[in-house]
């Protein structure tokens, strides 16, 4: 069952890619959505069996490579962590599959696009399934591949080209420091295994190895290489740059890999690997730190962000901040069920606010949005319900993770605890101000659109309102139907093995928090609409005042704290003129810069003499293989030393 | 008289080649109007003829056969690097068919030249001393020089021709100096006495002639600082010659690298592993750099071939069986990228002829989405995008490094190598994202599809199938080479 | 005493003429200075008792491949000294790496002597030869016999040298008239003569 749930994604992804044209857009989206549904109802299924029959498997697909002490299987490790990542995964695929059909039945290209999307999906499913690192990484690396073909679907735009190649080479930093740390588990363990490794995991805690002379702690290095990774594919800061760019996307794949699924993948790592990070202190407090950092300042970008998309994607980033220091702090199953009541009311607001971008002919900034209510109530009544959620009233579902959330960070009585709980605190406030104020633009207060556009809005075809009345469901009732299971008394049953039980400790405390405490998270969201109700909706001139009083920290906000800027003038412009350094100077001018002034001239003259003798440059190859020859000859000799 | 015949049995397949190649001589000589298309069939025949000889002979040897006074071996590695050698001249015959009509060069020695140079590569990769070492190597140099000036009349092949044998004729005599550096020190050319005669040390002399020796080889697998006249050499050649000098002859001068450095001085890798870190890091670097700012589709394979050498220089920098098993992994499947990507290249013809200029590929994926799907999964691969068949051949080098203790050299491969996926991404951009210039008509050849199918092919998520075998064949290889 | 002489007056003139082919101005002087160090090659062949390759050199090198050179350099109007324009230029940097590489080769051969035996491998490769055959008698068994692959492997490079050369050099130029010997004896007449029958007052279409 659990091999049908990962590759009936593959065989649509086949079917649509290769019988595209033969079977026509209709055929491509039943066929790609049907087998989605079925995987979902599989994973259902699994989900009963696993994580509440508290039975585990592990099922071998394919003996792989096997020669010497390099040892492939490729085999599903199904447990309660991968059924839970198993549900999300092929849920909201199969309901973005579904509004996908609505959402782009204009598009010439259907059958690619769904294609694509299952492509995605089977990566993902690898993912979340992986026995062994490198299973994972084939996922890790597979579902980068299909996000970048996602991204750039659209490949007429040219903005959605450099969102694509961005999202694609920010992501192999991440992978490079990914890679590096499961060549680094395979140097110390000899393996690649999972149960192999996390079994060893004990012998090695506190022991180094040395790299460059330094002194390394072996797990700390490994487990913050791992996160280098996690930071890349689930956006966090300094490498987060590419999340909100990526919106250039299609809406439904926007919801699908950059709400619910991919930017999750990094969450699961960390969880995943909990066993690893427990003997990794530091790691777990760059964790911490990265988490609670990545929280407050994409929240306060969001804050003055007008592309309706944008204040979604940087709110994931929030989000995504959260689960890592949830997870940092050892509190793996709250940082699971974030994740998991995340994905229902994330997916709810991009697929919501595609459905309001459809209605106005594909405009996305909201300043030329307002007083839709009337003409959409039903895209307002999901959007206010995501919000709700996603700003954690009672008793939506974001309300039970966020909050646990927050309090673990609270009870983890820590120097990085208290900072991830302020830092919490004060992102909770931001989340619902920014929230708030997406809803009151678009939907609240005079009508900004032109006329012309405002006098054809019309609400989304009904294919596209079972997937979202579906997630709205999830979106209320996730959160109390599961919090019992996920974080509360049942919570050791339900994770079993899967998961390290080293800090539930921290969760008990949470759950004897002070009720000022508890009350807090809650306090900040009403806090946050009262904020965006009185600057949105009672004085709408206030905020552009706000914005030229503090002018500076406007333009700061605007301009996401100046980050592509500074990498930009960090990174990429050196990379191009290295590249032209060595290229001018020292592939085809390294004999100038040795001889004495004048030379340049020289050689230019003679090049031209030269080359009409069609001899070129050679003097040049000649002379730098010889000048190559005597300094590795001099090293060598002087390495020798024995004269 | 002083003894019988040589055992002979061993060196079927290159006494057949030899043979063969003078016969086809022949036949091109007595017809009047030799049909090059006619003689190339011939030569493929013939390949593929000694193709099936070499693997029937290998199941009757057994283990490693020394013959002709020790001057020749033949064993599991030989056997493996033959293979892709002939490989890779097959194909290289096969996709310059209609490269030769549209320029019209109508030698039909071309075809021949390919397989005497094979002969050469094939005794290059069977030497067991430097003098069958320097003679199979001048025989595959000599074919390899006369090709790339093959297009007489435009200027630039001729320079091309020109430029590489005058270095390659520098590279000979630093390697011919190291040799006798050696031969001076020891008494004798045959590796098998070398490695027993340097068991415990050598004397600096030996220790110099070896820098000579891995110099002349650095050249010819164009390593940095030997690299030089590669993208010139690209550039200028006829683009089916220059895929062939991507192909077979850097699978054949790594051979030889593997061959000398394991064969005769096992015991001095201390010594040698210093400068093949030295020109592995110096070609990854530059290769990843360099190739940003390059324009011209065949200089920036050119020096995509530098990096890509300058990885599989790691797994010889480990000096482990399981180093060599990541070399002969690596070649493998470079070696089908390569091909493919240089296809690709004999594929942009526009209306205009040839087009080289990687911005002509813009907006391939609407005019021809087959080529362009399958460029991209070749970029991809070189790029080692895993789920890629690229991938595999890194990991194993980058496993060797780690396991023999070079983390730095291993981390330094993993840095290039994100730099250098910039330049290939870029290329598979171009193709999607932007807007189409130029249309191509691509030349109506079933071979060129055949070849472009096949090494995309092998490339793709199927290379998961091939992965397997290929990984074990080359750890029987491996262990041939290093007891 | 007098061999040792000889030796050092054959390898000092031979080294002198090797830099004089490189600095001499004219191009003709390089090929005659060439000639020069041929010529105490094989002075230092004979004094190790190896006349025939003595000879041999001789024969090929000076009597063909140099006079080649010659005939080359004085056929082709080419102004060296143009050429050499950069070589003051390069001086600098060439002659250090030079030094640096003569100086470590130095030091290296230094270590080497003061050895007291250099390694000698018994055995395998390296050919023993009987005492009392002559070594041209010698060369020859050797040749046909321990390393008759490197003679085949020879034979093929001279091969692809010799294809290598037509390839690039030869052309066969349409539209020249030459006499054919052969063609003109293999003509018949049944070929060359054309008999028709001419109705009267039509006359012949040619």
């Amino acid at each position: 069952m659990y091999v049908t749930i990962v590759f009936l994604p593959l065989l649509g992804f086949l079917v649509a890619g290769l019988f595209g044209h033969r079977l026509g857009p209709r055929g491509a989206q039943i066929v790609t959505s049907g087998f989605l549904v079925i995987a979902a109802l599989l994973a259902m299924i699994g989900f009963a069996d696993v994580a509440l029959g508290g039975h585990e498997y592990r099922i071998p697909v394919a003996q792989w490579v096997s020669s010497g002490e390099l040892d492939f299987h490729w085999a599903l490790r199904i447990d309660t962590l991968t059924v839970v990542m198993l549900v999300v995964v092929t849920v909201i695929s199969a309901l973005v599959h579904v509004y996908s059909i609505g959402y782009m039945s204009s598009d010439p290209h259907n059958p690619r696009f769904f294609a694509y999307l299952s492509l995605f999906t089977f990566a993902m499913l690898t993912l979340v399934t992986a026995d062994n690192f490198l299973q994972l990484f084939f996922g890790w690396e597979g579902v980068g591949l299909s996000s970048y073909l996602l991204i750039g679907f659209w490949y007429e735009r040219p903005s959605a080209n450099a969102a694509a190649i961005k999202a694609f080479l920010v992501n192999r930093i991440g992978d490079f420091g990914f890679s590096l740390g499961i060549l680094a588990i395979f140097l110390v363990f000899n393996s690649v295994d999972m149960q192999t490794v996390f079994d060893a995991v004990p012998d090695h805690a506190g022991s180094t190895f040395s790299f460059l002379g330094y002194q390394l702690h072996t797990l700390n290095t490994i487990c913050i290489l791992l996160f280098i990774g996690a930071m890349g594919k689930s956006a966090q800061l300094g490498l987060h740059t590419w999340l909100p760019d990526a919106m250039e996307g299609p809406t439904p794949v926007s919801a699908l890999i950059h709400a619910a699924t991919m930017v999750t993948a990094g969450v699961f790592l960390v969880v995943r690997c909990s066993p690893m990070f427990e003997y990794a202190p530091l790691a777990l407090d760059l964790v911490i730190f990265i988490g609670a950092a990545t929280a407050i300042v994409t929240a306060s970008i969001a804050l003055v962000q007008n592309d309706i998309k944008r204040v979604i994607a940087y709110s994931t980033c929030s989000q995504l901040g959260y689960m890592f220091f949830a997870a940092g702090v050892g509190a793996y199953g709250a940082a699971m069920f974030h994740l998991f009541t995340h994905a229902f009311f994330k997916a709810l607001l991009f697929l919501g606010s595609g459905a309001v971008i459809h209605a106005l002919a594909d405009e996305q900034d909201m300043r030329r949005m307002g007083g839709l209510r009337k003409a959409l109530p039903l895209s307002w009544s999901f959007m206010v319900i995501g919000t709700l959620a996603l700003t954690g009233v009672f008793p939506f579902a974001g309300y039970f993770s966020k909050d646990t959330v927050i309090e673990v960070a609270w009870a983890a009585q820590s120097g990085l605890g208290e900072f991830a709980f302020v830092m919490g605190v004060a992102a909770a406030l931001m989340t619902a101000f920014y929230s708030w104020r997406l809803i009151f633009m678009t939907f609240h207060g005079a009508p900004r659109a032109a006329a012309k556009v405002m006098a054809r809005v019309h609400e989304a075809p009904k294919i596209m309102w079972l997937p979202l009345a579906l997630l709205a469901l999830g979106a209320f009732a996730s959160g109390f139907l599961f919090s019992d299971l996920f974080v509360g008394d049942g919570r050791a049953a339900f994770w079993g093995s899967s998961i390290s039980a080293h800090g539930d400790g921290v969760l008990e405390a949470a759950h004897h928090a002070p009720v000022f405490i508890k009350s807090l998270p809650l306090i900040m969201s009403i806090g946050g609409f009262l904020l965006a109700y009185q600057l949105y909706l009672r004085r709408p001139d206030l905020p552009g005042k706000l914005a030229r009083t503090f002018e500076w920290a406007y333009r700061f906000l605007l301009n996401k704290w100046f980050f592509d800027e500074l990498y930009d003038f960090l990174f990429v412009r050196p990379a191009f003129r290295l590249g032209h350094f060595l290229w001018r100077r020292g592939d085809e001018g390294v004999i100038d810069r040795f001889g004495p002034d004048g030379i340049s001239k020289v050689v230019a003259l003679l090049a031209a003499r030269l080359r009409r003798l069609q001899t070129g440059y050679i003097y040049h190859y000649a002379f730098a293989m010889m000048i190559g020859l005597a300094l590795i000859l001099t090293y060598i000799v002087l390495q020798e030393g024995g004269l | 008289m002083r003894q019988a015949l040589p055992n002979l049995i061993s060196v079927y397949p290159e006494l057949l080649m030899a043979v063969g190649a003078m016969v086809l001589l022949l036949a091109g000589v007595i017809r009047k109007t030799p049909s090059i298309d006619r003689l190339s069939r011939l030569s493929v025949l013939l390949l593929l003829g000694t193709l099936l000889v070499l693997w029937l002979l290998f199941f009757r040897l057994e283990g490693r056969v020394v013959t002709f006074n020790g001057l020749f071996v033949m064993d599991a590695f030989g056997l493996f690097m033959k293979t892709l050698v002939l490989f890779g001249s097959i194909a290289a015959i096969l996709i310059s068919g209609p490269y030769l009509k549209e320029k019209q060069i109508s030698n039909y020695e071309y075809p021949i030249l390919i397989v005497l140079a094979t002969l050469g590569m094939m005794m290059m990769i069977s030497a067991n001393d430097f003098m069958s070492l320097y003679l199979g190597l001048e025989l595959q140099s000599l074919c390899l020089y006369v090709l790339a000036a093959i297009n007489r009349d435009r200027q630039r092949s001729s320079e091309a021709g020109l430029k590489y044998f005058v270095l390659g004729a520098l590279s000979s005599g630093l390697l011919l100096y190291g040799i006798s550096l050696i031969y001076g020190f020891a008494g004798s050319t045959s590796f098998d006495a070398l490695a027993l005669a340097f068991a415990d040390g050598a004397p600096t002399g030996v220790v110099v002639g070896i820098v000579f020796v891995v110099a002349g080889l650095a050249f010819k697998i164009s390593a940095v600082p030997f690299h030089m006249w590669t993208p010139d050499v690209y550039e200028g050649a006829p683009t089916p010659v220059a895929a062939f000098f991507a192909a077979a002859p850097k699978v054949a001068a790594m051979a030889l690298v593997l061959r000398v450095l394991f064969g005769s001085f096992p015991e001095l890798d201390e010594v040698w592993r210093q400068i093949i870190v030295l020109l592995s890091v110096l070609s990854m670097t530059l290769g990843a750099f360099v190739a940003i700012v390059q324009t011209n589709i065949k200089r920036l394979m050119a020096y995509s071939s530098i990096g890509h050498i300058g990885y599989a220089l790691i797994g010889v920098a480990a000096g482990t069986e399981m180093g060599v098993q990541g070399v002969l992994i690596y070649m493998a499947i470079y070696m089908t990228m390569t091909l493919g990507a240089f296809v690709c290249i004999l594929n942009m013809r526009s209306r205009d002829g040839m087009s080289e200029q990687i911005s002509d590929l813009a907006g391939l994926s609407e005019r021809d989405p087959m080529m362009a799907l399958a460029l991209a999964i070749l970029m991809f691969s070189l790029a080692g995008i895993p789920l890629l068949a690229g991938f595999f051949g890194k990991l194993y080098v980058f496993l060797a490094a780690v396991n023999a203790g070079l983390y730095t050299l291993a981390v330094f491969g993993v840095v290039t190598s994100v730099v250098a996926a910039y330049y290939y991404v870029r290329i598979v951009k171009i193709m999607y994202f932007d807007k189409p210039v130029v249309t191509f008509e691509r030349p109506e050849s079933k071979s060129l599809s055949m070849v472009l199918t096949i090494t995309a092919a092998v490339n793709s998520p199927l290379s998961f199938i091939l992965i397997g075998p290929l990984v074990q064949w080359a750890a029987v290889a491996a262990g041939a080479l290093v007891p | 005493m007098i061999a040792a002489l000889a030796f050092y007056m054959f390898a000092g003139l031979a080294i002198f003429a090797g830099l004089m082919v490189v600095v001499s101005r004219n191009p003709v002087h390089s090929v005659l200075f060439l000639i020069l160090a041929f010529f105490n090659a094989a002075g230092l062949f004979v004094l190790l008792g190896a006349e025939f390759l003595a000879m041999i050199l001789i024969i090929v090198y000076v009597g063909a491949v140099a006079v080649l050179f010659l005939f080359v350099v004085m056929m082709l109007d080419i102004d060296f000294s143009e050429l050499r324009q950069g070589f003051q230029q390069y001086l600098p940097l060439g002659g250090l790496v030079g030094m640096i590489v003569l100086g470590e080769l130095l030091l290296v051969l230094a270590s080497g002597l003061g050895r007291p035996e250099m390694v000698r491998i018994p055995g395998s490769g390296a050919v023993r030869i009987a005492q009392d055959v002559e070594n041209t008698a010698a060369m020859g068994q050797v040749l046909f016999t321990d390393y008759i692959y490197l003679f085949q492997a020879a034979g093929m490079i001279l091969l692809v040298s010799m294809i290598g050369a037509i390839v690039l050099a030869h052309r066969t130029r349409p539209g020249v008239k030459k006499q054919i010997i052969a063609d003109q004896v293999a003509r018949t007449p049944a070929e060359s003569i054309e008999l028709i029958k001419v109705e009267t007052g039509k006359g012949v279409k040619m």
